[in-house]
């Protein structure tokens, strides 16, 4: 019973938020002189209308799945990690950096290229969390901080020491990756590569870890009540750290798969510019940091970004509407909508035979 | 390094500062009444633009303002009736806010200009400098504080004005009190979420002026997300200020100033990418001295006996 | 009559809190109404500070039918109520707190001289001296107790409630309050007082009103009544009397030298304190709360560093050790304030049990459900703990069901020394017996328990020894069988031991 409007309850409030994320949509439509149905239909051929489509939908899902499982995390342990884009950035150099200087065959250097991106973020990220354990240094706030040094340091790094110096244009970015550390293709002649695969497999792993290992339990209890988690024996600093550093490597792991599946190099801009980062945090918080959920939040706002472009390209309605979209989404799931409702009905029938 | 701390530093200093300091008084009044706005960021950014669609369709430069501070009035009124009303996190609906704002402020100059990116028109005037009498005739100390935007004088009389408010009025007493102990203010039948809405919307207003410095103070002109950053370092100024107006002024002039000097430094021989650090890795620094509370504080408010 | 509260009765859903309660108040008259927890106490006075509107029935005011929709509605006609935990403004001065909602003013602003002069009148009026200038967090919880008063005073309350005014009080402070209570009554004021201290009441009431499970067990004058007669009506029945075995002295198992905490105040939380548990053995710590002892407990279970001092378990040096570490070395702890300490709200049944429990149900770090599931399905059983399911969140369990849950997984934990801090606070007599009965048990299996309570019948009952602490030390230490109530109160409050 329980169980069951529990279940019920956390619907209700993502479905309320859909429908009233595409009302404002298409209000926002309406404004710009759009027709509602026809746009919306564009939107949703641009998304999923064919298997191009949705692959390609899914490749741009896969940076912000991975990033949405390390913000959850995170916020489950009850940090704001909101430094996903410098952990990202830095990843993805030095995924970028270790994939062209390696020595080696080419599953030595992708290997070594993910371990390398993972290792950079995590560090990136459990300085933050280093800052906060040790010096109560607030930690949304340093983590937001640290996103301007990262991309400006990784910026500098490709503009200057690495810069591609053989193209013939002025783009800050890396030499491309030899061939052989490229991640494969998944399909001949789409865009989806093995790195959706690898994302695939951390949220179910993200999943089983949360629920069903100690060190997860331990976790949950920390983001419930940190008093009481250390109450009962459980190291608040050395979990800060860890589960940072696997936050921010998981945001490291996404810049990796970024380099080596889609950009086959380090272009200055080329991940922040999509908002990869901003959209894994919508993710978890559109799901309320649920692995599972948090995936299947990061394949919507996807389709709503790769849909929005198809939009643009074929009505006069511009992509910003999307964003519109996603932002309302966010701001109706936050506010814990259906919650208050339910206990403002209740409280009303209370007073209600009290007079 | 001699031209490098000159008197326009200073003067562009003072410049750099008001949007700040703005937004950063505007975070003070909600962490006063306890809730810890982390939509200034959005809140700016709403202002920026509205200010420039006000210039832009009246051509009035004092319309424009008012316009500016409207809008983020109605912008704040969301955050109050979402952390107020539904009792979301606050936290997650300032970050939501931003996210919002963005996508409105993008969308928008889309749907009303038509353009990407960035928004200039030549026939817009920016906030008219004002000259001081007498103080600008002192030698030095006239070319920093005089010759700025009528909000940078309006902003320093925001902060006494706030200082006044606070400590000094009856309004501002209750205003405190329903912040230290909101439960016992409303024991006594003072209106805790009354309050809270007027701070939040007051942050709205103050908010909507940082904007309109930002877009209008200096190049008249909207670019996506050009507040980058700055609401979050308004935060940090707020705590660095302990949610004192004097202090938080204090706080961002320090802020202001590295920004400018970051500035500055492009004309020397650094790599700019480094230069633009500059105020966020002043701002981590600064944070190093200020101490957070701690989880354990935290926690026990959050897990107060009473249910 | 000034007040009268006629067939009261509360609902909420299916709980009745208040059922067909009747009660008047004189002019000048001092009324206690006593109850257990849960009697409905506190529910019926929130009826009359308008917190709360009754199900059906009415209040009277001189004969004239009143109703209170908010707090502000019941000040208006002279209502005031002084909570039992104080409605202060900590970084507020006194004068402050004592006008706020009502300040006087000039054309300038708030006057906060005035509000000074104000202040000294009432005290000098009523005879509770304060410092008007004085930060209410740096006064002591006597000088609080004041300043609450005569805010009501203030505000113009000719009925004050009182929420057990006592409890966090040294004698010396309850003494003078009692004084202070008496002579304001003699002025015309009157008072409801809620409590369950029934010495003090007897004392100092005229009247004094018993409920039981929200029903109304009796009103009787003060003057004819005695302790065990109101026994009787807040029971209704005689309470069994445990019996302790003898006891057996065994190896120490608790160690603890010379433990100081600075703090960050001028005085030391906890200056050189040594104590020992032996095997089989159950030391109570007495003492009104705020003396030391959270501090204490928490430096010997590692949540608190102490500056000084050693902390030994089965003869290890744990001082500052990691709380998991400690654990391991053998000790549980029933904590103090469940909701803070004690459980995650958020978290359900099973998870809140399994803290401190997961070395014991994993298996290469994968948690084994079925078997937490069985351990605290037993729990549930043995204690009576009412929840939905094991699937609920901790947040929908009363307070007393919660409490069970946080003593069993305690006791479960099945270590030779276990810490139990408060373990019977806001639970009914029956869950009290329970635990009581835990807790002698683990003695006789020769188990070590340092008990600490607030309430001293539960240390006296339960000890072996008794130790007494004020202002950070250890001010006395008492075997069972000659302690009595007037020594400990005397200690309690800082009097020196004598004999």
């Amino acid at each position: 019973m329980d169980k069951v409007t529990t279940a019920l309850r956390s619907l209700v409030q993502p479905l309320l938020a859909v429908i009233v994320g595409l009302a404002v949509g298409a209000i926002a439509i309406v404004i710009v002189g759009g027709s509602i149905t026809e746009t919306y239909a564009e939107m949703w051929r641009g998304a999923f209308g064919s298997f191009y489509f949705l692959t390609n939908t899914l490749t741009r899902a896969t940076p912000i799945i991975l990033i949405g499982l390390g913000v959850a995390l995170a916020f489950r342990a009850g940090f704001f990690n909101m430094g996903s884009e410098g952990q990202m950035v830095l990843g993805a150099l030095s995924a970028a950096l270790t994939a062209i200087y390696m020595p080696g065959p080419g599953v030595v250097k992708m290997i070594a290229a993910i371990f390398a991106g993972v290792i950079a973020g995590g560090l990136w990220s459990a300085f933050a969390g280093w800052l906060d354990a040790k010096f109560r240094m607030n930690l949304l706030i340093t983590t937001l901080l640290l996103n301007y040094i990262a991309t400006y340091f990784a910026a500098y790094m490709v503009t200057y020491p690495f810069k591609d110096k053989t193209g013939s244009a002025a783009m800050s970015q890396t030499v491309m990756l030899g061939r052989e550390a490229w991640l494969p293709k998944l399909f001949q002649g789409m865009t989806l590569h093995t790195g959706f695969l690898i994302a695939a497999v951390v949220t179910v792993l993200m999943f089983l870890f949360m629920k069903h290992t100690v060190k997860g339990y331990e976790i949950r209890m920390l983001g419930g009540n940190p008093l009481f988690a250390s109450y009962g024996g459980i190291q608040r600093g050395k979990l800060m750290l860890a589960s940072m550093f696997v936050s921010g490597g998981l945001a490291g792991l996404a810049g990796s798969i970024e380099v080596l599946g889609t950009q086959y190099r380090f272009i200055d801009g080329a991940l922040t510019s999509p908002g990869y980062a901003w959209s894994g945090i919508m993710a978890t918080l559109l799901a309320g940091s649920h692995p599972i959920g948090t995936a299947v939040a990061a394949i919507l706002i996807a389709a709503l970004q790769t849909g929005g472009m198809g939009m643009e390209r074929n009505t006069d309605v511009p992509l910003e509407v999307s964003s519109i979209i996603q932002a309302v989404l966010i701001l109706f799931v936050s506010a814990k909508l259906t919650y208050s409702f339910i206990k403002r009905k209740k409280a009303g029938a209370k007073n209600g035979r009290a007079l | 390094m001699d031209g490098l701390f000159d008197i326009s530093l200073f003067a562009s200093a003072l410049r750099t500062v008001t949007p700040i300091l703005l937004a950063a008084l505007g975070g003070a009044i909600c962490a006063r009444v306890g809730l810890f706005n982390v939509g200034l960021e959005g809140m700016m950014l709403v202002g920026a633009f509205t200010a420039i669609v006000g210039n832009y369709l009246t051509g009035n430069i004092i319309v424009a303002v008012l316009f500016a501070m409207m809008c983020t009035l109605l912008y704040s009124l969301l955050f109050g009736y979402m952390s107020i009303h539904l009792k979301a996190n606050v936290i997650i609906v300032g970050i939501s806010l931003n996210f919002l704002a963005l996508g409105l402020t993008t969308f928008s100059l889309r749907a009303i200009f038509d353009v990407k990116g960035a928004f200039y028109d030549k026939s817009m005037k920016g906030l008219p400098k004002w000259e001081i009498p007498v103080i600008k005739d002192i030698p030095y100390l006239g070319d920093i504080l005089s010759g700025h935007s009528a909000l940078v004088y309006l902003s320093i009389l925001i902060v006494l004005g706030l200082q006044y408010f606070l400590f000094k009025t009856v309004t501002g007493f209750r205003l405190l009190a329903a912040g230290e102990n909101p439960t016992a203010a409303r024991s006594l039948g003072i209106k805790v979420s009354r309050i809270q809405y007027g701070a939040v919307l007051l942050c709205g207003v103050l908010c909507g002026l940082a904007g309109a410095q930002l877009s209008l103070g200096n190049v008249t002109m909207f670019t996506e997300g050009m507040t980058a950053g700055r609401g979050f370092i308004a935060l940090v100024a707020t705590m660095l200020g302990q949610s004192n107006p004097l202090g938080v002024a204090g706080a961002s002039l320090l802020f202001g100033f590295m920004e400018s000097l970051s500035i500055r430094l492009q004309g020397f021989a650094l790599p700019t990418h480094f230069t633009m650090m500059v105020p966020y890795v002043v701002t981590i620094i600064a944070m190093f001295f200020f101490k957070d509370k701690s989880y354990m504080q935290e926690a026990r408010k959050a897990n107060e006996s009473s249910r | 009559m000034l007040l009268q509260m006629d067939n009261i009765t509360k609902t909420y859903g299916n709980v009745t809190a208040n059922s067909d309660v009747s009660f008047d108040l004189r002019r000048g008259e001092i009324h206690a109404i006593i109850g257990e927890n849960g009697a409905g106490k506190t529910t019926l006075m929130r009826i009359l500070y308008g917190m709360e509107t009754p199900t059906s029935g009415g209040i009277r005011l001189d004969g004239k039918p009143v109703s209170f929709h908010s707090p502000t509605d019941a000040i208006k006609h002279g209502i005031g109520m002084v909570h039992q935990h104080f409605m202060l403004f900590s970084s507020f001065t006194v004068a402050e707190n004592i006008v706020i909602g009502r300040e006087p003013s000039t054309p300038l602003g708030f006057d906060r001289k005035a509000a000074a002069e104000v202040t000294n009148e009432l005290a000098k009026r009523y005879g509770m001296p304060v410092n008007p200038w004085a930060k209410v967090g740096e006064c002591s919880l006597g000088v609080q107790q004041r300043v609450e008063i005569l805010k009501v005073l203030y505000q113009g309350a000719e009925i004050i409630i009182l929420d057990e005014p006592t409890g966090v009080l040294t004698p010396l402070e309850v003494k003078e309050l009692l004084v202070a209570i008496k002579s304001l009554a003699a002025q015309g004021k009157s008072f409801i007082i809620i409590s369950h201290k029934l010495q003090e009441i007897i004392e100092v009431a005229d009247r004094i009103t018993v409920l039981r499970d929200g029903k109304l067990t009796g009103t009787v004058q003060a003057s004819e009544t005695d302790e065990e007669q109101l026994s009787k009506l807040m029971v209704g029945r005689d309470l069994v009397t445990l019996t302790r075995e003898k006891k057996q002295s065994g190896k120490p198992v608790l160690e603890v030298h010379s433990l100081t905490v600075r703090g960050d105040r001028a005085k030391p939380l906890l200056s050189d304190v040594s104590l020992q548990v032996n095997e089989g053995e159950i030391v109570g710590i007495a003492g009104i709360s705020g003396n030391g002892q959270s501090e204490l407990l928490q430096a010997i279970s590692g949540l608190l560093k102490p500056d000084t001092g050693s902390v030994k378990l089965l003869g290890q040096n744990v001082t500052g050790a990691p709380v998991g570490d400690i654990r391991r070395g053998g000790l549980a702890h029933i904590p103090e304030d469940r909701y803070q300490w004690g459980v995650s709200k958020e978290a359900d049944v099973l998870e809140n049990g399994l803290m401190g429990h997961t070395e014991r149900h994993q298996r290469f770090g994968l948690l084994r459900g079925s078997s937490i599931r069985e351990m605290v399905s037993e729990w549930v059983e043995r204690f009576g703990i009412k929840t939905g399911s094991l699937n609920t969140k901790a947040q929908y369990l009363s307070g007393g069901n919660l409490q069970k849950l946080i003593v069993a997984r305690e006791l479960a934990q099945g270590t030779p020394f276990l810490i139990a801090a408060e373990p019977t606070r806001g639970v009914d007599v029956g869950a009290m017996e329970i635990i009581h009965k835990e807790l002698l048990q683990r003695r006789s299996d020769k188990g070590a328990i340092l008990l600490v309570s607030s309430e001293l019948t539960e240390v006296m009952k339960l000890s072996d020894r008794i130790l007494v602490m004020f202002e950070g030390r250890i001010v006395g230490e008492l075997m069972a069988e000659t302690a009595t109530e007037e020594r400990i109160s005397l200690l309690m409050a800082g009097g020196k031991n004598v004999g």
